[in-house]
């Protein structure tokens, strides 16, 4: 192995299943082997065993379409809001400085503690989950698109001055094409913070969900369930991240990375 | 001039398109046919009525006392770990630790040569994960339950061969439903939204509470919660029209909901909801002699802190963390502790009326029945009483003693003006013109009421006979409290106080349906069982 040698394509594909390969084998070993008892680790077949079970009578597919609709939701307003403010507070350095001591804080807070605030504030219903994972999404992403801004190059900036642009064009031209390459690349990161928020979100009044499955697993001590839970958000996280990975790729054509 | 389409364009056709199939799809019903396979609903929940309780008022099953072989075993060289809450039922071991951590200078140590550890763990599900991992990995020996919730979780358990081994408390007054102003008993919850945590003491407390008042699972609208204290919070802010939680935080959540009330407690449902301690079977069969020293040393606590409530308090609220002394004392006002005698005719199943097994075969009942479990245990599977048998030499009085008294007194009569909390209809069928109950009367009755008046062990029960309105009023009214009568006095004799019941009797002047069909007739002639709080 030498440090930061190229690897092609086939052999990366072959040294990722090789990794989950060795994962599974592991896993087989504790639990087959008797190494670990199964209420603590179940085995791999007792996992495959609850999809079937989630899927018949724990409305498996109906939990995953509420989560995945409300982690979207809360995704997608964040976005909605982060992404004009955060525009405006890298563009206007004095708006930063207005906004900052308000929101620079809020990356500490313990969303969890918000719970309950939020079933007062918004009830029981949808629009308290989708808040607070609007909430948990929001406070990361705002400090990444500010960043995002302020790392366009001076030098485009200072280019589109001499060509005589207005400021208007000088933010729609330069500023918002500059940082919506990194922007979309932030939107990834949150959809991944948006599914770990997704069982505090659930703990409430969940009809369905598959943050409100695992808690009820842990509560009842299925720990088959849970691992089929956790398996199952890893796909869709997975998967979702491909689609925007895709779509970033599409409509930023013109960022090289 | 064929112009091309730009790429949007093809986009925007592909959507109309798809929308277009998918509105056929749903229009001639395969939208929903599909999504049945590909996505399909959870079970239905299924239905809980007033039958359902009260089934197993009848013991049955082997009796529970194993072989009262001594205890031997080796000993443990390390803290006893248990599984506590923040909760009053706490105190006799509290006292006989002298607090929380192992330490020499208590009464466990001094007289029972055993130390133990009392852990709080408040979050449920961590608790039971502490179980899992067991005293020698990290985790716990011993976890505290109560009998409805343990009936539901030792399915999930039973690897472990849990058993329980004490009860250290009563709910008497912890678990309370607090409602809106415009509810005043429990059929005007039909239709209303309900919070709690699910399938928790909670959770069957409502239940019970609901069924009872002839109402089912499915009368109510349930908004299950994470936690107790959330269910008491979205209630407070108006959320909600009824929560059941704990105490003191449901009985803060309804002083400060303007208008709000307690409509019942378990200070009134004395004997629902029974705490008790299960412990690991693996560390039962190691250190049996450690179990037994633990049972004893814990009831010698009790026997303390029942004497002394004013040290008790002082000591949790040392201990426990975020509670000052008054709200100790309040826990412990929302307890009752069992001692030795009190633990022995809990575990008996021909002991107590509400009793170990009753409770938990008529919860477990209910959880099968709402589909939230598919496995059945026999109560005796699920306990061990040598521990408590061998702790009797600890309490040579109490062990010889016949059995406890009962626990409340009726001396006066119920207050006239005092409103049900509920009221259960009964069929109870009379020869016609006769007060005289038969054999079947006298099981209905040992089925459908003996286990609501053992249950609302504090509360006075109204026995109200009712007629239909064929012959005299005269006759009617005589009649109907004569044979109210008839079921007092039978219930006294299966080991109630008589004082308890109320007797009256409303001859036709009650109807619950009309006169005029059989079916109606057939529905007036009955008896109700009010629950009057004293």
């Amino acid at each position: 192995m030498k440090i930061r040698e190229s690897v092609t394509q086939a052999t990366a594909r072959q040294l990722a299943l090789a990794g989950v390969a060795t994962f599974v084998a592991v896993w087989c070993g504790l639990t087959y082997g008797g190494l670990m008892p199964r209420v603590i680790l179940p085995s791999p077949t007792q996992v495959l065993r609850a999809f079937p079970y989630l899927h018949e009578e724990e409305a498996l597919v109906r939990s995953a379409g509420y989560s995945l609709y409300r982690v979207t939701m809360g995704f997608a307003l964040s976005g909605l809001v982060a992404i004009p403010l955060g525009l405006l507070m890298g563009t206007y350095p004095k708006v930063k400085h207005f906004l900052s001591p308000l929101v620079d804080p809020l990356r500490f807070l313990p969303i969890s503690a918000l719970v309950p605030l939020f079933l007062v504030w918004f009830g029981i219903e949808e629009t308290m989950k989708i808040m607070l994972l609007f909430v948990g999404t929001f406070v990361y992403l705002l400090p990444l698109v500010v960043e995002a801004v302020e790392n366009v190059d001076d030098v485009y900036l200072q280019t589109a001055a001499t060509l005589g642009a207005s400021r208007w064009q000088m933010v729609y031209h330069v500023l918002v094409p500059g940082s919506l390459p990194t922007i979309g690349e932030a939107l990834r990161v949150m959809n991944g913070i948006g599914w770990t928020y997704v069982i505090l979100a659930e703990l409430v009044n969940p009809k369905y969900g598959l943050g409100a499955l695992i808690t009820v697993a842990g509560k009842r001590g299925h720990v088959d369930w849970i691992f089929a839970g956790i398996i199952v958000i890893l796909v869709i996280g997975v998967l979702t991240d491909q689609i925007i990975r895709i779509v970033n790729k599409q409509l930023f054509k013109w960022s090289e990375g | 001039m064929a112009k091309q389409l730009t790429p949007f364009g093809r986009f925007m056709i592909v959507i109309a398109g798809l929308a277009l199939v998918g509105y056929g799809l749903h229009r001639y019903g395969v939208l929903g046919k599909a999504l049945k396979v590909l996505a399909p609903d959870k079970k239905a929940e299924g239905t809980v009525s007033r039958d359902d309780f009260g089934a197993s008022a009848v013991p049955s099953g082997p009796a529970t006392t194993a072989p009262l072989a001594a205890p031997g075993g080796s000993r443990l060289k390390r803290p006893i770990k248990v599984a506590i809450v923040t909760w009053g039922g706490y105190a006799g071991g509290i006292y006989a630790n002298n607090g929380f951590p192992p330490n020499k200078e208590c009464l466990f140590s001094r007289d029972f040569g055993v130390e133990v550890e009392l852990i709080v763990i408040d979050d449920t599900g961590k608790s039971r994960d502490a179980f899992r991992a067991g005293g020698d990995h990290g985790g716990v020996d011993i976890m505290w339950s109560t009998v409805d919730a343990y009936s539901l979780e030792y399915g999930e358990l039973a690897v472990l061969k849990p058993k329980t081994i004490l009860q250290y408390d009563w709910s008497r007054g912890g678990d309370a439903i607090a409602v809106d102003g415009s509810i005043h008993s429990v059929a005007d919850l039909k239709g209303k939204t309900i919070a709690c945590a699910k399938e928790t003491p909670s959770h069957y407390f409502a239940l019970f509470v609901l069924t009872q008042g002839g109402l089912t699972n499915r009368d109510v609208d349930w908004k299950f919660t994470d936690s107790a204290i959330d269910a008491a919070n979205v209630f407070k802010a108006g959320r909600v029209d009824a929560a059941v939680s704990w105490s003191p935080d449901v009985y803060t959540a309804a002083k400060e909901r303007p208008g709000a009330r307690i409509l019942a407690s378990t200070r009134e449902a004395t004997n629902l909801i029974a705490d008790i301690f299960v412990a690991r079977g693996d560390f039962l069969d190691k250190y049996p002699e450690d179990a037994r020293r633990f049972v004893a040393g814990w009831l010698r606590g009790v026997d303390l802190a029942n004497k002394n409530p004013d040290k008790a308090a002082a000591l949790m609220a040392r201990s426990f963390s975020g509670v000052d002394l008054d709200a100790a004392k309040g826990m412990l006002a929302d307890v009752k502790l069992p001692n030795f005698a009190e633990n022995r005719a809990f575990f008996d199943p021909k002991g107590s009326l509400a009793n170990y097994h009753t409770i938990y075969k008529t919860a477990q009942g209910i959880w099968r029945k709402i589909g939230r479990l598919n496995n059945v245990s026999e109560p005796y599977q699920t306990v061990d009483t040598r521990f408590l048998e061998g702790a009797a030499e600890y309490f040579p009085q109490a062990a010889q003693a016949a059995a406890p008294q009962q626990e409340f007194q009726f001396d006066t009569p119920a207050r006239p003006s005092a409103s049900a909390i509920l009221s259960k209809k009964v069929s109870i069928y009379f020869p016609t013109g006769s007060s005289t109950l038969d054999e079947n009367a006298k099981a209905v009755l040992d089925i459908q009421v003996v286990e609501l008046a053992a249950t609302f062990g504090s509360a006075y029960l109204r026995v109200a006979g009712n007629t239909d309105n064929v012959g005299s009023r005269d006759a009617n009214m005589r009649l109907s409290r004569a044979r109210a009568d008839a079921v007092a006095r039978y219930l006294a004799s299966r080991g109630f106080e008589r004082n308890k019941f109320d007797v009256v009797g409303n001859g036709p002047d009650r109807p619950v349906a009309s006169n005029d069909t059989d079916d109606g007739r057939a529905k007036n002639r009955r008896t109700d069982f009010e629950v009057i709080p004293r």
